[in-house]
């Protein structure tokens, strides 16, 4: 059996999109059975995003969904109906967590906010994830992953300093600092209950976690009082620090040499054993300095040879070396990845057998690997009402009648 | 502000009271640390007698550039303890293991075998504290053909796949600022040692847990490799191109905007958007009005982009970005400033959520102001313990607690193992 650690917790979902859903998937990956609780009538429009299987659009088809959503399931109530609101509460009643990432107030105005979950389940996690947070003249602020960018300072930061901010066209808040974050917090208020008793609510602003992890370029005017600019690939005192062009279409390979002995290494493995003659390449600092002559003949260099070999050469040279892997490298040719066994194939009824991203970790003894895939729209709806409710088909068979189910 | 005792603050609101953590780790694993440390765990920062690698890093406090002034170690090691410790050396690797009985969690991103040769592997380490867990933080992970091979920020971005896909298409891919890559190793890190800890507490049984920068990148990477595997698309970048129709960023008179009007739920704000457009009597405001934006097919095309463009690059072009954000939200329309270091820090909302914190930094004798809580907790809130440690700042009260004199401290001294 799989020591799943997380087993025996459960969460009600309430969230969609991105953010949440994939702070629940740590959980759910762990163990714990994730509920997520949909719309059938206002459906999580990832659901309805592309890429689908073959290209045909559908609510089970998307591996934007499928991906984020592993080990998980699925109902749909209708709360806009008091009877699903009802049934709502019954799965929170029996959960330890809440999560949603709706506008503050929208939990509330279905009867379902932290102050109404305290009336009846009192130890209760509650995990809010607003945009700006609960709090404050920009609290029903809206926005998306890469509006959040943009406003945490990410997008200004991050490209060439002589273009506009180009960022990195992913919505990255969503994807790694805030479910990173939430989930992060959810299990220290998990320790925290478990130790007292006691539940708490956790307001976590989706803009924040980004500025936490650009500390330092914050801090260059918080501290310093100077406005940090966009470096592109550049580091300050390390020179060669780039990317170079690789013989092929769009092929390239990021290429660092942190000290003077690795840029020793470098020049000798590419057989130009003159550039550690030339007096102005001979420090860092010398480097940093003549930039551009570096970059340029590193690239003409690199540009005359297969990215993989110089990547196998370089680092057998001790010169930290990454090819600029796509998706298809990364799932068909990186046998790093392969032997990690990071890409596992789920078998979906609508998709078949797709690929799915594993956590970044392997364990010798616990286990976080998805098993299931993600759920079709209302897949559970049945077994969570009659397995976990403890309604009776007919009760259930009613509920849809009301229209409580959809 | 700080507590002075010399045993950390143990407080019934701390979340993560009574965990110890010995953070052995480098750049690659110091937010891990942080995150437990401004929990109220005890986090232990254990350097190399020469500094830790942050030490070294840019920027520094008013620009001096000193071991004890590195912005980054001040702002990722906060309420951390500090020790120096030689590992290379018998009577460090001693201390090391005397100091790991003690604690729930070490971190550390040494190249594999490494800690092995030094006698601290996992499994040496789980003979005398068998609840232990490590976790090791490296740029491939523990085994396998690329495990050997070395990795910074830079080139785990592009192995993992993020960098290809970010920046300019007619020139070279470009990086998210700030060490993102090891960030995002951290941040996963954190997360499974959490619950690798809390297995512990209950079971009594350790864990190592092999964290691969390169895999902790290619979470990142959004909708990109489901779209190469369901549709057979690579995904490139694409500059400033509106990644959907109506969501990009635009040049405003002070700067730039962020909007979010297509794709994902946001088509649900179109309507709204138009009506702006269309009450601010913008020219073209009804070239975005149809039923034609409501379908998919038809919003992809680069006609749509570029109709979308005409209309509202110029009426964005002669406003500034205050003004276009608050009119925007105003309508419940996503949109965003596009903010520099200046502008957050200064950002209202933050100042009301009391979001940025200051922290007295004694070797430089002022206050640093830095970003705070990034959750709030209602009953065991995110707090800073102390400052970023001196290097060596707690060797005394650390080793005290596992039993050294005085006099033996002086004579590891001497010998320069701490």
């Amino acid at each position: 059996m799989p020591n799943l650690p997380l087993a025996g917790i459960r969460i009600a979902d309430f969230s969609w999109v991105g953010a949440g859903p994939i702070t629940t998937k740590f959980f759910s990956d762990f163990g714990a059975d994730v509920i997520r609780i949909e719309s059938g009538t206002r459906m999580d429009p990832v659901r309805v995003t592309p890429p689908f299987k073959d290209g045909k659009p559908g609510p089970d088809r998307s591996g934007y969904y499928a991906d984020r959503n592993t080990n998980k399931r699925s109902i749909t109530l209708n709360l806009k109906n008091s009877r699903g609101v009802e049934l709502a509460r019954s799965i929170i009643s029996r959960s330890d967590v809440v999560v949603n990432n709706f506008s503050p107030g929208t939990m509330d105005r279905f009867g379902l906010g932290y102050r109404d979950v305290q009336s009846f389940k009192a130890d209760i996690i509650y995990l809010s994830m607003s945009m700006q947070g609960e709090s404050g003249p920009h609290h029903q602020f809206i926005g998306f992953g890469l509006t959040i960018g943009a406003l945490a300072g990410l997008q200004y930061l991050s490209g060439p300093p002589d273009r506009p901010p180009v960022g990195s066209s992913t919505n990255y808040s969503d994807h790694v600092p805030n479910p990173c974050h939430g989930a992060f917090a959810v299990l220290a208020a998990l320790r925290h209950r478990r130790r007292t008793g006691e539940g708490q609510f956790i307001d976590l602003a989706q803009t924040e976690p980004t500025m936490a992890v650009l500390g330092p370029a914050l801090m260059e005017y918080t501290v310093n009082g100077r406005v940090q600019e966009r470096q592109g690939n550049d580091h300050p005192r390390v020179a060669p620090h780039g990317v170079y062009p690789c013989r092929g279409e769009d092929r390239w390979i990021a290429i660092v040499a942190m000290d003077d002995l690795q840029w020793a290494s470098l020049a000798d493995a590419l057989g130009h054993s003159e550039w550690l003659h030339d007096e102005r390449w001979a420090t860092s600092a010398g480097r940093c300095a003549d930039r551009g002559g570096v970059d340029m003949a590193l690239a003409a260099e690199t540009s005359r040879r297969d990215a993989d070999e110089t990547l196998q050469l370089l680092q057998r040279s001790g010169v930290p070396a990454g090819v600029l892997r796509d998706a298809r490298d990364l799932v068909e040719r990186d046998p790093q990845l392969a032997h990690r066994g990071h890409w596992i194939r789920l078998d979906h009824p609508q998709m078949g057998t797709t690929v799915y991203n594993a956590p970044p970790y392997r364990f010798t003894r616990l286990c976080a690997t998805p098993t299931r895939h993600a759920p079709l729209l209302g897949e559970h709806t049945n077994e969570v009402l009659s397995g976990l409710l403890g309604l009776s088909a007919d009760e259930i068979a009613s509920l849809a009648r009301q229209g409580v189910l959809k | 502000m700080f507590s002075q005792r010399s045993i950390p603050s143990i407080r019934q609101t701390d979340a993560v009271a009574g965990i110890r953590v010995l953070d052995a780790a480098g750049p690659a694993g110091s937010y891990c640390g942080k995150l437990f440390a401004d929990m109220g765990a005890d986090v232990i920062l254990v350097e190399p007698p020469g500094g830790h690698a942050l030490r070294r890093e840019f920027p520094f406090i008013d620009d001096v550039e000193d071991p004890e002034r590195s912005i980054p170690f001040a702002y990722y090691h906060t309420s951390k303890r500090g020790i120096s410790l030689e590992l290379d050396r018998s009577e460090g690797q001693e201390l090391f293991r005397c100091l790991a009985r003690t604690a729930n969690l070490v971190i550390e991103t040494e190249m594999p075998g490494v800690m092995n040769s030094r006698g601290l592997s996992p499994a040496n380490l789980a003979r005398t504290a068998p609840h232990l867990v490590v976790t090791s933080i490296t740029p491939f992970g523990q085994t396998g053909p690329y495990s050997r091979f070395l990795g910074e920020d830079l080139t785990a971005l592009a192995m993992g796949g993020f960098l290809y896909i970010s920046g300019y298409p007619d020139m070279a891919p470009t990086r998210l600022h700030g060490n993102q890559a090891f960030l995002t190793a951290s941040m996963f890190s954190a997360v499974a040692s959490m619950v690798a800890v809390m297995d512990a507490e209950q079971s009594g049984q350790g864990e190592h847990i092999d964290v691969s920068i390169q895999e902790a990148v290619a979470m990142a990477l959004e909708n990109s490799v489901p779209f190469y595997d369901l549709e057979g698309h690579v995904r490139k970048r694409t500059g400033l191109t509106q990644r959907y129709t109506g969501a990009g960023l635009f040049p405003c008179s002070d700067g730039y905007v962020y909007v979010f009007v297509g794709g994902l739920a946001a088509i649900r704000f179109w309507d709204g958007f138009v009506q702006w457009m269309k009450e601010e009597r913008v020219e073209g405001a009804s070239r975005l009005d149809g039923p034609q934006w409501h379908n998919r097919a038809f919003r992809d095309t680069e006609q749509a982009r570029t109709i979308f463009a005409e209309v509202f690059a110029p009426f964005a072009l002669l406003r500034k970005q205050m003004d276009l954000y608050l009119a925007a939200q105003a309508r419940r329309i996503p949109m965003s400033p596009v903010s520099t270091g200046e502008a957050v820090a200064n950002n209202p909302q933050l100042q009301a959520r009391g979001f940025f914190v200051d922290v007295g930094h004694p070797a430089a004798d002022r206050t640093l102001r830095m970003p705070g809580a990034p959750y709030l907790l209602s009953r065991t809130p995110w707090h800073i313990q102390r400052p970023a440690p001196r290097l060596g700042e707690h060797n005394e009260e650390v080793f005290a607690e596992i039993g050294l004199s005085p006099a033996e401290l002086a004579t590891l001294q001497r010998k320069k193992v701490i």
